[in-house]
């Protein structure tokens, strides 16, 4: 999980979900804590998901939140 | 005198053709074949005190038993410096050049040099390991070849400072450090300069040529979540406050592992980050915005997932090397794998 | 816009009655300019200390780099930081030359800061030891990060412009030297040859990485990672216009005297009407999000394309994550046809084996490099120290560790803490080369 889509790539990884910044990848403190955590469970669901899902090449996968 | 210890094959030391290739490898006092030109080149600063000569085919199938034979030949002679062929287009020479070379460098730690066509697939497997001079991609290049090793071989022996490929001629190696530009050309003068060439359409030459960007095989899908165990590593220098295992703020060389066995969560106040790269107030306020401990243990007790593996792995890649990381990254995998974790959720910053 | 500096050569620097400049030496009435340094009362103490050029001298840490200037006409020094916010780029700037001054902690040092030796081997690394220093050595009441990694270094920052300033204006009604004119017509106002020669734009990415305020680049006061990018006409720049941040190893910063003394503005500017066309300078930033790197990507290439440039040359400050800002703007402009150099340095590592970038592209085939971060650097005891030497080893310095400092004072580092060393600005010779 990366905010920095194009190094996760570059250095070779596979299965890769954006995260939102680089201090606080699953979570802007400015925003309310509920929303915080909608977004880092969808993100990490995300994740979950792309780990059992099959792919042919390296992968950017679309998150929601 | 200073003495060179110089390696040819079964042709070039004289004992036959492809027929003498499985030819065993021995030690003989003085120069032979090439090692002739290289002995009159190397004079007065270095002679060829010896030669090895060992066939082609011997080496390739017999690796470990030729290199052992040669290095307890070299053992008890005192030399400054290893030489090896040149060994032109010839592939099974130039791999036997590059294997000895590396040998002998790895054993004595003297400076070890060779030379072949740049085509020679010894080039690709050991350019980064040892000076490899480009020679022809044949023998009637000798005379061009063999004093390009010379040469160098004697700077080595006086002392001089070794520059950069491109100036002392062999191979790149891969190893990219400071210099300082001859005439004090400013950086905004290189910049500029090749800005104007490459505007106008002239040649023009980068000072970092882009590397190959890196292609790892993709890991097969986990088969079933619900029995899945799922690690979390993070590069994000979260670790219990403190720092215990004291990781590196910046370059970091070290990786920590944390016990998370009895949590459903990572506190603020009992865990922080200690990555010196960004601004750590958010990630200090609520760690698992960067280890989403939380998030994972929540389909944990739904059972989306089998568990969460006991132990997170931290370290902070702020400044690190690529060549630290990739080191680090494989001791922690060997770790995973040895506690059967079917999968990694890594969290970067 | 015209901007005349007239420059004032130092060949020495010594302490007087008075402050005052004549035939080549400058004076300093050491009282009267602490008085200015020490208008800031969260300084508790201050002393200068003049450093020359192959004096046995070791400086850490140090902060940041300010040229002594005055404006003469057509503006302030620092606007809208230490003075009250107005444009700069034109009139008459007077700079007492090859002269310098750092703000170095007399105790306490952090992440950013960086040492300098003005003679010896390590004095090749950095450009600040071709100069004649006025040290300004001081402690402050910063309690809230004394013991901080990262350090905004405020007071210290301030009194170096402060005391930059008031050296500046003892040269205010003199007659310089020798007087540089930069002029800049409107871009629909330039001759027929001029319009005709290829067109350039120079893209400087300022360090702005940090969230909290205190730490980043600012542009007229104003933190550059809340801006996007502008043009700018690259006479406010070599006016004072952009203040160094305090965030970011120190090799790879630019300091407020490089800003103002940046060598590849000078070039462009040199060859404008002659070989190029320069357009202008964008102003851009280094970011922590994607999209605000991809935002800050497309607006430099839109100002880019919408001025016609053919050709630009990017500057990043900083190595690490903003090498994606670098390549992301890189990739944008040649995708928009515009030929494109960067200056950057690299992180190969103490072996040199190392990827170069974090971030890669096919497109970024012109790279000036301009050091190795983690060039591994031994250097033997200096004579004299002027701040604190374990510092380097105690603050937590980008370049130093635990048992960076040896007994007797000779020290191992890596390039890192050399300050200002890399120089993206392009000021320095230095490079890195393929064994």
């Amino acid at each position: 999980m990366a905010n920095l889509v194009s190094i996760a790539k570059t250095v070779g990884s596979n299965r890769i979900v954006p995260t939102i910044s680089i201090p606080y990848p699953l979570g802007d403190p400015n925003t309310p804590k509920e929303e915080q955590w909608k977004l880092r469970k969808h993100r990490v669901e995300v994740a979950l998901d792309a780990l059992a899902q099959n792919i042919e090449e390296a992968t950017i996968f679309e998150v929601k939140i | 005198m200073k003495k060179a210890i110089h390696y040819i094959n079964q042709f070039f030391g004289q004992i036959g053709g492809e027929d003498k290739a499985d030819f065993e490898p021995e030690i003989r006092e003085g120069a032979v074949g090439p090692g002739l030109l290289l002995n009159n080149l190397l004079s007065p600063e270095a002679e060829v005190s010896h030669t090895i000569i060992c066939g082609d085919n011997f080496m390739g199938s017999n690796k470990e038993e030729a290199i052992t034979r040669i290095l307890n030949y070299l053992a008890d002679k005192e030399f400054d410096v290893f030489i090896a062929g040149p060994a032109f287009m010839a592939g099974r020479y130039g791999v036997a050049c590059g294997e000895i070379c590396k040998a002998v460098k790895g054993r004595f730690n003297v400076p070890v040099i060779t030379s072949m066509y740049v085509e020679n697939p010894g080039v690709e497997m050991f350019r980064k390991e040892i000076y490899i001079f480009p020679g022809g991609n044949g023998a009637v290049t000798m005379r061009i070849d063999v004093p390009k090793m010379a040469t160098f071989a004697k700077k080595i022996l006086s002392g001089e400072t070794i520059s950069s490929a491109e100036n002392e001629g062999y191979l790149p190696r891969s190893i990219r450090l400071e210099a300082f530009k001859e005439d004090a050309v400013s950086g905004a003068d290189r910049a500029v300069n090749m800005l104007l060439k490459k505007i106008n359409g002239e040649e023009f030459k980068t000072e970092m040529p882009m590397p190959v960007i890196d292609r790892v095989p993709i890991a097969t899908p986990v088969k079933d979540l619900s029995q899945a165990t799922i690690a979390l590593v993070n590069s994000g220098g979260i670790v219990p406050l403190g720092n215990p295992d004291r990781i590196q703020s910046a370059s970091a060389t070290k990786w920590g592992k944390y016990n998370i066995t009895d949590l459903d969560r990572l506190q603020a106040g009992e865990w922080e980050t200690i990555h010196a790269g960004f601004d750590p107030s958010a990630a200090n306020s609520d760690p698992n915005c960067i280890v989403p401990l939380d998030a994972l243990k929540s389909f944990e007790n739904e059972g989306k997932i089998g568990r969460v593996h006991e132990y997170v792995y931290s370290t902070v890649g702020t400044g690190t090397t690529q060549a630290e990381a990739s080191r680090m990254g494989a001791e922690i995998a060997q770790q995973l794998r040895e506690a059967n974790v079917s999968a990694v959720i890594l969290t970067s910053t | 816009m015209k901007l005349e500096i007239g420059n004032f050569y130092v060949q020495d620097i010594v302490f007087g009655e008075k402050t005052f400049f004549q035939n080549g030496v400058l004076t300093i009435n050491k009282e009267e300019a602490l008085k200015v340094v020490l208008e800031d009362d969260n300084i508790i103490s201050a002393d200068l200390v003049i450093a020359k050029k192959g004096d046995p001298i070791r400086i850490t840490p140090v902060k940041e780099a300010v040229e002594p200037r005055c404006k003469v006409s057509g503006g302030v020094m620092f606007p809208g930081v230490t003075n009250k916010l107005m444009p700069v780029g034109k009139g008459r700037t007077h700079v007492l030359k090859e002269s310098c001054v750092l703000a170095v902690g007399e105790h306490w040092g952090g992440f950013q800061d960086g040492l300098i030796d003005m003679s010896g081997p390590g004095a090749k690394q950095t450009i600040f030891s071709e100069l004649l220093n006025i040290c300004l050595v001081a402690n402050t009441n910063e309690e809230f990060e004394r013991h901080e990694q990262q350090k905004k270094n405020k007071a210290l920052r301030w009194a170096a412009m402060r005391l930059a300033e008031y050296l500046g204006n003892c040269v205010k009604d003199l007659e310089p030297e020798e007087l540089e004119v930069y002029e800049n017509p409107p871009l629909d106002q330039r001759s027929k040859k001029v319009n005709q020669l290829p067109n350039v734009v120079y893209v400087l990415q300022l360090q702005s990485q940090m969230l909290e305020s205190g730490y980043n680049a600012l542009v007229y006061g104003w933190d550059a990672n809340s801006m996007l990018p502008t043009l700018m006409n690259p006479n406010e720049l070599l006016d004072g216009a952009i203040v160094s941040g305090s965030f970011m190893p120190s090799s790879s910063k630019i300091s407020t005297y490089q800003h103002a003394n940046n060598a590849t503005i000078k070039r462009l500017m040199k060859e404008h009407g002659e070989t190029i066309n320069f357009l202008g300078v964008i102003v851009s930033n280094l970011n922590v999000q994607l999209e605000e790197k991809q935002r800050s990507a497309f607006f430099v290439r839109q100002l880019a394309t919408s001025l016609g440039a053919e050709g630009a040359i990017v500057s990043e400050e900083g190595y690490g994550n903003p090498d994606s800002d670098f390549i992301l703007v890189i990739n944008e402009l040649e995708d928009a046809g515009i030929k494109v150099v960067g200056i950057t340095n690299e992180c190969t590592g103490r072996d040199g084996k190392s990827q170069s970038l974090v971030d890669l592209s096919e497109k970024a085939d012109a790279i000036v490099s301009t050091g190795n971060v983690s060039q591994y650097i031994q250097l033997e005891p200096m004579e004299v120290v002027i701040g604190e030497l374990e510092a380097l080893a105690r603050d937590g310095n980008s370049g130093g560790w635990d048992g960076s400092v040896l007994k007797e004072g000779s020290i191992q580092m890596e390039n890192n803490g050399i300050f200002c060393a890399d120089s993206s600005s392009g000021n320095h010779h230095k490079t890195v080369v393929e064994y």
